[in-house]
């Protein structure tokens, strides 16, 4: 596998110097159509979910029509099991979605990122112990573990967004191990080091700017799956309390929604999942193209939020 | 590095993974709140001595180390991994039962998509930015982003009138007109049909997208280059070159996704009230039965290890930039 | 989806109580003559509620207790109609004028499916066996014979039953245990008896060994049970071939599946497809009263330290009439509900009390009862009592799922219109139950919760599960009131059966005044067949079409 690090290495060494990273991302956002899509596709759902429960109709908890009601003038997209208008639950629980997407993938990139900088700058003994570690949560069967602990501990916001976030970390941490890594034998941060720069300055000035963007891309496809997590667990019935798509499909089912013919109960939300999800996959497959094309061939294949990432053997975990 | 290093090496960490999920398996069912024989004993007017038996039984008075070389010596030297607190029958005879069920739905799923993700890969990567491009790799994406439980529940929706959406056989019918054994595969492959296409929906936008690039890459490759100079039909080229390069992603894509399959066909088992692992593994959290729960994910988390270290080998055999 | 658990252990906590007992004798089955029907043929019924195990001494789901009605011999049995005990095994029986002695008459020259002897020997075995480990592996059985100290076969066809105090539902409580057969069990009614829990007691490539109109030939694990028409069966034999118990786990597949003729009967059939159904001409609706209940609990326990206004009889008074029943009937059910008032309910007949009426839904008398308390709304609109604002969690089970969410709601938004702000909480039943018990069984955490109860005909479970003997069993309130607990021994030996009723209405005032539970509603009974099958309408009951009181639904039915 050492055979195959230095070509990675060398891959990224043809990434232009570090301060146009941030201006990569704008660069190719402009250009390829299908991140602007993705960008517009997130935008509009974060704004659905800043503003839409202000903009919704009804009330997404109490009942404004009758049981199971099909799309009308009155209610856009019908009533669900309860009479509840669907379109204000929509509104609502968009937020509730991507808020536990959104904080979940943050809790990742915290702990994954972390990890990352932390193994790849140190190195030795150190950054064994940590892929050791993240080795065995890629064999996690997750879902199953989720459903566990979100069981054992109670469905809570936070309980669920804890459980998603802690188990999404490994990919991330893969990425910024070898990222770090090939940034830290760069000529000058060699230079700040025999220049006597402390190990936090180091990691501060010059690698933190450089992962950045990185991480960032890694994080967009996180809240992907965070998502997808989310309605997986609602499923489950060991959701977030409240209204969330994850939920809307979880009472769709629950409720007899597909053979009263109800389709409306249950096909916005999950539409509604997969174009966020599909918005936030094109744009990070974006940023991650214009950081490093060579990155995503060795990735071998589209990392799989379901099943874990593959392990990347191209990266040298063989070590 | 040395072929039989290499192999020798992703073996001991194979192994070591093993015994890490091993243990983490003891200590995370260990560790739950909730004492397991209180949640397994629901008469009321259960006497102190019952309870005492029952916990002395499964082995709770003892101290944490005890019971975990217990669990180890039982799991390693006699594949015994306790009784369920439901049925009090071996854990190990019902997961196998599951696994059984489950297995050939997974199968069929899986090869489907990767049937579907090669051919739409290769005709992507064949016609790049064509039409067929274009939707491939859309649709790809698409069924890939969406919900497995609604693209199983809009299947139901769908398709209830003419297929079976649930169960794995029609037993009881078998049973009173005693149906030949072609019968009972039709059955039963009625009864897949829209579990299985589920899953195959779920999972063929990734190899959809992997096979693409993959061809891709390999179309722009050096000896391509030199074999369409030659003047050899491109057809040949690419189904020489290109496919069999592309195989290695996807065996490994396969191999590693197999792991978790198995595992992440949970949702789609209970869309469909399919009788395999997955059911048991919701069924079994709750109704707390620790052993059950931790039988299944150790099998779970041990099929990924293997698939893992199978993965390993592929790559190792198939890539030729590894030097020896 | 599980059911509750509390439906089938409801048959394992069964103490003293009364019956109405037909005394002297039995009538011989109401069965009508099957000789005009068709026979033949087999039919598939659909459930949501699994079969955990086939082992009586383990199990705890109801579709076992049914299954085992089925396959095994009782003493007696209900009609269906009448809900007056008639013969099943024991075709005649009499009590001691002290009540302390039963006699039973069995069935002479019965065997078992294998050709065995089927005798009073197998009920003494198996009533025997559950004394001996009562407190050990048969425990799950034991509340069946409370009092009883002994049990003899003095010939093959008489079974003498005898307590140590005249225990007014006896034939309530036999009725529930099936009789094994002894030459299979004995030899795990052995040592310390573990044994008996760890028998599968599933067929193999034999049927299982059976006593009742069908022998179960096939079974496997949360899928199907088959049931083979057993000709060695003492009473008068099935008119179909067999039936098959198919196991969904969701109500969407169960309905699609009646609906595509998969299967040709559903039973507890989901409120929301009632009318789809019911639109279908070759399916027959039924729809009847039940005896299921749904609770809104109030923590009652003395010993609870926080949030003392929930005490507060006005608070629960103003609690109850912010609750808007009649919605949540329409609304979470769809109408296949009654409103809620006691908890003995219409369902069991006599026992219930019908001059006891839940409160109307009135918003004003509830903001002014808790004005009156002295609980002023704060800034947000949120009452404050006690220095805190009235702002509560409700712990909610699992099995309450669906409807129940609906139900959930409507109580939020009601509460909020009081003052009172409610929030949900999700947990898997073992959770709540645990959260419920509190420290060392104390009561003394939770505030409010809500689940149901599955209780028998016979009023004695769910009066006993308010009694202070109930704690950390089948409480899950922390209720504790001396007067209601002398109720409830008195009910319990009241033989006369005018007097027990007497007795068990007062038992409902009280609990209906203190208010450990707002009774939300009673669920109807709904189930479904294809009209391919006739007869089901006849042995339809407030339990529904499969059930452990009668074996009548499944042996009269036949082809139309």
């Amino acid at each position: 596998m050492k055979s195959v690090e230095p070509a990675l290495a060398e891959g990224t060494a043809l990434v232009a110097r570090p301060s146009s990273g941030g201006n990569e991302i704008v660069r190719v956002l402009k250009e390829r159509r299908s991140a602007l899509a993705g960008l517009v596709i997130v935008g509009f759902f974060v704004a659905m979910a800043v503003f839409g429960p202000a903009l919704a109709p009804y009330s997404w908890t109490q009942q404004s029509g009758p049981v199971y009601a099909p799309p009308s003038s009155e209610h856009w997209l019908g009533t669900d099991d309860s009479g509840v208008d669907v379109l204000s639950e929509m509104l609502y629980g968009g937020r509730t979605s991507l808020i536990v997407g959104f904080a979940a993938a943050f809790v990742a990139m915290i702990v994954g990122g972390g990890i990352g900088v932390v193994a790849g700058y140190a190195g030795g003994g150190t950054d064994n112990a940590l892929m050791r570690t993240t080795d065995y949560f890629l064999v996690i069967p997750d879902l199953v573990l989720m459903i566990v602990v979100a069981t054992v501990f109670g469905p809570s916001l936070s309980h669920v967004i804890l459980v998603i976030g802690l188990l999404l970390w490994t990919s991330t941490a893969r990425i910024v191990r070898s990222q770090v890594k090939s940034i830290r034998e760069r000529v000058y941060v060699r230079r700040a080091r025999s220049l006597g720069a402390s190990h936090r300055r180091i990691v501060a000035q010059h690698i933190l700017p450089q992962v950045a963007p990185l991480l960032i891309a890694t994080t967009v496809l996180t809240i992907a799956y965070a998502i997808f997590d989310e309605s997986a667990l609602a499923f489950l019935g060991v959701g977030v309390p409240g209204v969330s798509w994850g939920t809307m499909l979880e009472r769709a089912f629950e409720r007899t929604a597909m053979t009263q013919g109800a389709w409306w109960a249950f096909v916005p939300p999950g539409l509604a999942i997969g174009l966020v999800v599909i918005g936030c996959y094109l744009m990070g497959q974006a940023i991650e193209d214009a950081l490093n094309p060579r990155l995503r061939v060795a990735h071998l294949s589209i990392k799989s939020w379901r099943f874990r990432t593959t392990p990347n053997v191209a990266e040298g975990d063989a070590s | 590095m040395h072929r039989a290093d290499y192999v020798i090496k992703r073996l001991a960490f194979a192994i070591m993974t093993v015994f890490v999920a091993i243990t983490v398996n003891f200590v995370l069912f260990h560790a739950l709140p909730g004492n397991a024989v209180s949640g397994f004993i629901r008469a009321p007017h259960v006497s102190p001595s019952l309870r005492a038996a029952l916990t002395h039984e499964f082995g709770l008075d003892r101290s944490l180390w005890q019971q975990y070389a217990l669990y180890l010596r039982e799991l390693v030297f006699h594949a015994n991994l306790g009784v369920s607190f439901t049925d009090s029958q071996p854990v190990t005879s019902t997961l196998a039962d599951k696994l059984q069920n489950t297995i050939p739905m997974v199968f069929v799923g899986t090869s489907l998509a990767i049937l579907v993700g090669i051919v739409t890969g290769f005709l992507s990567a064949w016609r790049r930015s064509g039409v067929v491009d274009r939707v491939s790799t859309s649709s790809a994406i698409v069924f890939y982003a969406l919900p497995t439980q609604f693209i199983g529940m809009v299947l139901i929706l769908l398709f209830a009138k003419y297929l079976p959406t649930a169960g794995m056989r029609n037993e009881i019918n078998n049973y009173f007109s005693s149906g030949s054994t072609w019968s009972n595969v039709k059955d039963i492959g009625l009864h897949m049909a829209l579990p299985a296409a589920t899953l195959a929906l779920t999972l063929f936008g990734e190899y959809t997208l992997v096979v693409r690039s993959s061809m891709l890459e390999t179309l722009g490759e050096d000896y391509v280059l030199t074999a369409r100079a030659k003047g050899l039909p491109q057809r040949r080229i690419v189904i020489a070159h290109a496919l069999r390069n592309a195989m290695l992603p996807i065996a490994t894509l396969v191999a590693l996704s197999l792991g978790f399959i198995v595992a992440g066909a949970i949702l789609v088992e209970i869309v469909f009230s399919w009788p395999g692992i997955g059911q048991l593994v919701y069924s079994a959290v709750s109704n707390r039965d620790y052993p059950m729960l931790q039988g299944a994910f150790l099998i779970l988390t041990l099929s990924v290890v293997f698939f893992n270290f199978i993965a390993d080998l592929l790559y190792f055999k198939l890539d030729p930039r590894i030097a020896v | 989806m599980q059911r509750s658990m509390k439906l089938a252990a409801s048959i394992a906590a069964l103490a003293l109580v009364a019956t109405a007992c037909t005394g002297g004798g039995g009538d011989s089955s109401t069965n009508p003559s099957n000789d005009s029907v068709k026979t033949g043929g087999h039919l598939i019924l659909g459930t949501l509620s699994n079969i955990d195990t086939l082992n009586p001494f383990v199990t705890f789901q109801q579709n076992s207790y049914s299954a085992f009605e089925y396959i095994y011999p009782q003493l007696v049995q209900y009609d269906t109609k009448t809900l007056e005990f008639i013969s099943d095994f024991a075709q005649k029986w009499e009590q001691s004028a002290d009540g302390l002695t039963w006699t039973f008459h069995t069935t002479p020259n019965a065997t078992w499916s294998d050709e065995q002897p089927l005798t009073a020997n197998d009920a003494a075995f198996t009533f025997n066996t559950i004394l001996k480990y009562g407190d050990g592996p048969a425990a799950n059985l034991s509340g069946g014979l409370s009092h009883v100290t002994k049990v003899e076969a003095p010939d093959d066809n008489t079974l003498v039953v005898t307590y140590s105090a005249p225990v007014a539902n006896v034939l309530s409580n036999l009725q529930q245990i099936s009789i094994l057969p002894q030459h299979v069990w004995e030899q795990y009614a052995v040592g310390d008896g573990k044994a008996l829990r760890q028998f599968p007691n599933e067929p193999t490539d034999q049927p299982l060994v059976s006593g009742g109109p069908f022998e179960l030939a096939k079974y496997e694990k949360d899928q199907v049970a088959i049931f083979q028409r057993n000709p060695n069966y003492y009473g008068t034999e099935a008119s179909i071939e067999g039936f098959g118990l198919q196991y969904f786990s969701n109500d969407d597949s169960l309905v699609a599946a009646l609906r595509n003729g998969q299967i040709q009967a559903a039973i507890n059939v989901p409120v929301t497809a009632v009318a789809s159904l019911k639109g279908d001409a070759s399916l027959t609706v039924y729809d009847g009263p039940g005896i299921t209940l749904r609770d809104f609990i109030i923590n009652s326990s003395p010993e609870k330290t926080t949030n003392l206004e929930l005490q507060d009889p006005k608070v629960r008074m103003a609690m109850e009439y912010a609750i808007d029943r009649d919605t949540i009937v329409k609304t979470a059910w769809l109408g296949y509900a009654e409103p809620g008032s006691t908890i003995v309910a219409p369902g069991t007949g006599d026992w219930h009390d019908s001059q006891i009426q839940g409160l109307p839904y009135d918003i004003d008398s509830a903001n002014t009862l808790l004005d009156q308390a002295g609980y002023a709304p704060g800034p947000d609109g949120i009452r404050i009592a006690n220095g805190h604002p009235m702002s509560y969690t409700v712990l909610f089970a699992s099995d309450e799922t669906g409807a129940g969410d609906a139900a959930f709601r409507i109580i939020q938004n009601g509460f909020q219109q009081i003052g009172i702000e409610v929030t949900q909480r999700k947990m898997d039943n073992d959770a709540v139950n645990t959260a419920i018990l509190g420290t060392d069984n104390t009561y003394d955490q939770f505030d409010m919760a809500m689940w149901d109860w599955f209780p028998l005909i016979d009023p004695d479970f769910i009066l006993s599960v308010l009694t202070k003997a109930q704690w950390g069993g089948w409480s899950d309130t922390g209720f504790d009131n001396a007067t209601y607990d002398k109720l409830y021994e008195a009910q319990g030996l009241a033989i006369e059966p005018s007097k027990r009723q007497q007795i068990v209405h007062q038992m409902q005032q009280i609990a209906f005044d203190e208010r450990p539970y707002i009774i939300l509603n009673y669920n109807q009974v709904i189930d479904a067949w294809s009209n391919d099958w006739a007869g089901f309408d006849d042995s339809e009951s407030v339990l529904g079409l499969f059930n452990n009181l009668s074996k009548a639904p499944f042996t009269e039915v036949h082809q139309a």
